[in-house]
């Protein structure tokens, strides 16, 4: 035999231990630099991120489009926008807030109610494209994918990322004595006016835009987190929507081909992004016991692959802003922790810092997409 | 309906966009086919897409002569083998599981998560073409699944109205580059097969020519490989076949249409030989994907 007796193959320990290899090469390194970065076994630092890769508007079918490569996890997103008219909306209220334009947080507010009451954004995830060995087809969703799918549906409302005023299609009615049909789409508001005579009447709602966001997984190496949002915020900004307003001969809504009417690209507000990490512990099986001492040394990893996911139970993640324009301020869109109880706050100031390297190099790899 | 495991649209009915019949007219007129009618679009292959999978593939068709057709765009995976479950019957050979599911995205129409009877149908024609090439004997008692996501399928976006022939003739484009894609998969997870099996299809279509003539029986039907139906006034029949090249044997032989009575047996062989020759055209790229994947790895 070539090798020594006892030394095992990299693949091999991998297979049989994996827990045991990670601990061994981040402990490894740990003590030759006398400190507690270590390498992991994929090459890279402890708060070493992968790059995203973006590419939009491959898809020719959807109206947004993206597929973002995150090491080897390969997402795909496809945003398509149906039509929902008013009338099927059960429990449709009118704006109260419109005619008064000066409050802009009341109406801020009240997008934000449709947007949720009416179900306009529908973020959904599959997995089972035999992305990794676990995820094959033939069953209902998986857990992984329920998760996901709930989390980002509760990122995409509690951004704010989507206007609901870009989503609104309203029309104008005239009067019959005019002999004009109030067939143009004005999405200027006008106070109402009943007693004049040629004046159009206030401008009302017909259907809203429902947006459904699919995503695709065609390779799974962790993290699926951070790769779906960066897909669902490059499709959203690739979509266009096409010019949609209300007929009233034919009591519906028809829609301009884009030769005729270009389409407008969707208004978004900000562009957050997640960042994720995990928390590997020496001694595993102690970390049940609820307390940092007798876990041993933990290391904090970013941006986790398969295998690290697979050996860490602590996860937490966190979703920032900097695309204010005044000055870079940083805005934490949202925060979540799970699985146990080593990091505070200091290793949650270190995710947030990392978070903001990681704005900056999505926004990098947005900017550069066609 | 509603699924409790998904994030449910809206309650009402959500419609597709409609679009104005007066602005329609404005858009540019459909162009015809540019490629001569033996000749199959540009296939673009590569294999090794998902590190995790046994084997993987992924293949891109060009788009045609219409600009807003999309290509054909299929991520294919493979899984094993593997051990069958204890429950399992014992079986002395390869068990196959074929799995076909278009992304919500791929159509024009949007699709939901569950399949329906033509993804089955497709996965079944799969299987069947797949299973000929396969050696089963020397992986008993095991399985393999092989998945195939149709991230894009081959239809034109532009067409004012669903067209229901369209899907249907696109069906067979699919189910080609299906069995093309998952022939790389196979050879990319090592599994011994005797042959590498590729998918071609061809048509007889009626020229747009036959328009403007009086009668009908003045339509010229001529036969062309690898149909675009959006490039053609109408598919009148289609074949799809699956076929071993260095043996010179088809797996699964897949025919839709009529054909008229007379001249139908003749033309029925002729559309069979031009798919043959399109699949033949597919295998070529096969083979030097799989050169160049073997060449990487060395």
């Amino acid at each position: 035999m070539a090798q020594q007796k006892g030394q095992l193959a990299r693949p091999i320990f991998a297979k049989i231990a994996p827990h045991e290899f990670l601990v061994a090469n981040l402990a490894r390194d740990g003590q030759n630099n006398q400190s507690q970065q270590g390498t992991r076994p994929n090459g890279r630092a402890t708060d070493e991120s992968r790059d995203f890769d973006v590419h939009t508007g491959s898809l020719s079918q959807a109206h947004g489009s993206a597929a973002v490569r995150l090491g080897r996890t390969r997402v795909i997103c496809g945003v398509r926008g149906e039509i929902l008219p008013v009338a099927n909306i059960p429990q449709f209220r009118p704006s109260a807030v419109t005619a008064d334009r000066s409050a802009d947080h009341a109406v801020e507010a009240d997008n934000r109610r449709q947007l949720r009451d009416y179900d306009l954004l529908v973020p959904n995830l599959e997995l089972a494209t035999g992305s990794a060995p676990e995820f094959l087809p033939g069953g209902p969703p998986s857990v992984l994918a329920q998760v996901l799918s709930t989390r980002l549906y509760a990122l995409l409302h509690s951004s704010g990322l989507v206007d609901a005023e870009a989503l609104k299609i309203w029309h104008t009615p005239r009067r019959a004595a005019d002999g004009a049909d109030g067939d143009m789409d004005i999405d200027e508001e006008e106070p109402a006016d009943a007693e004049g005579d040629g004046s159009p009447r206030t401008p009302e709602i017909k259907a809203y835009w429902t947006l459904y966001i699919d995503l695709l997984f065609l390779s799974f190496d962790g993290n699926p987190l951070d790769a779906a949002w960066a897909a669902i915020v490059a499709a959203l900004r690739d979509t266009h929507l096409p010019h949609a307003r209300w007929d009233a001969d034919r009591d519906r809504v028809v829609c301009s081909p884009p030769s005729v009417t270009p389409a407008p690209p969707l208004t978004l507000r900000g562009l957050p992004v997640a960042s994720t990490a995990v928390v590997c512990v020496e001694n595993r099986k102690r970390q049940q016991r609820q307390s940092s001492e007798v876990a041993g040394a933990h290391w904090i990893l970013h941006d986790p692959d398969r295998l690290e996911e697979g050996q860490c139970h602590e996860t937490v993640t966190a979703v920032v802003d900097c695309s204010n324009g005044t000055g870079k301020a940083t805005v934490v869109r949202a925060l979540s922790k799970s699985g146990g109880v080593l990091v505070g706050p200091a290793e949650l100031h270190m995710l947030v810092a990392s978070a903001e390297t990681r704005w900056t190099s999505l926004s990098k790899a947005l900017g550069q997409g066609p | 309906m509603a699924d409790r495991r998904r994030v449910n649209g809206p309650v009402g009915a959500t419609f597709a966009p409609v679009f104005a019949k007066e602005e329609q007219a404005k858009v540019a007129k459909v162009p015809e086919r540019s490629r001569p009618n033996d000749i199959i679009r540009k296939i673009y292959l590569q294999t090794g897409v998902t590190p995790s999978a046994s084997g993987s593939a992924y293949l891109e068709l060009s788009s045609g002569a219409v600009p807003s057709t999309s290509g054909l765009k299929l991520s294919c995976t493979v899984h094993g083998p593997r051990a069958l479950p204890r429950s399992a019957p014992f079986s002395p050979h390869l068990i196959l599981s074929t799995h076909v599911k278009y992304a919500p995205f791929a159509t024009k129409e949007r699709r939901g998560y569950l399949r329906d009877t033509s993804e089955r149908d497709l996965a079944v024609h799969l299987e069947t073409s797949l299973r000929g090439a396969i050696l089963g004997d020397r992986w008993p008692k095991s399985g393999v699944d092989i998945v195939v996501s149709v991230i894009e399928a081959d239809q034109d976006r532009s067409a004012p109205s669903v067209d229901p022939d369209e899907e249907l003739w696109g069906l067979m484009s699919v189910l080609s580059g299906c069995i093309t894609v998952a022939s790389a998969a196979l050879a990319d997870a090592g599994i011994d097969c005797v042959d590498t099996v590729a998918g071609g299809v061809a048509a007889v279509v009626e020229t747009t020519e036959g328009v403007e003539a009086e009668t009908r029986d003045t339509k010229e039907t001529v036969l062309v490989v690898d149909p675009v139906p959006a490039e053609h006034g109408r598919i009148v029949a289609a074949c799809c076949v699956a076929y071993l090249p260095n043996r010179d044997e088809v797996t699964n032989l897949w025919l839709k249409g009529d054909l008229p009575g007379s001249a139908g047996d003749e033309l029925h062989l002729k559309m069979l030989d031009k798919a043959l020759h399109a699949a033949r055209q597919a295998d070529q790229v096969i083979v030097a994907a799989l050169k160049d994947s073997a060449e990487d790895s060395g």
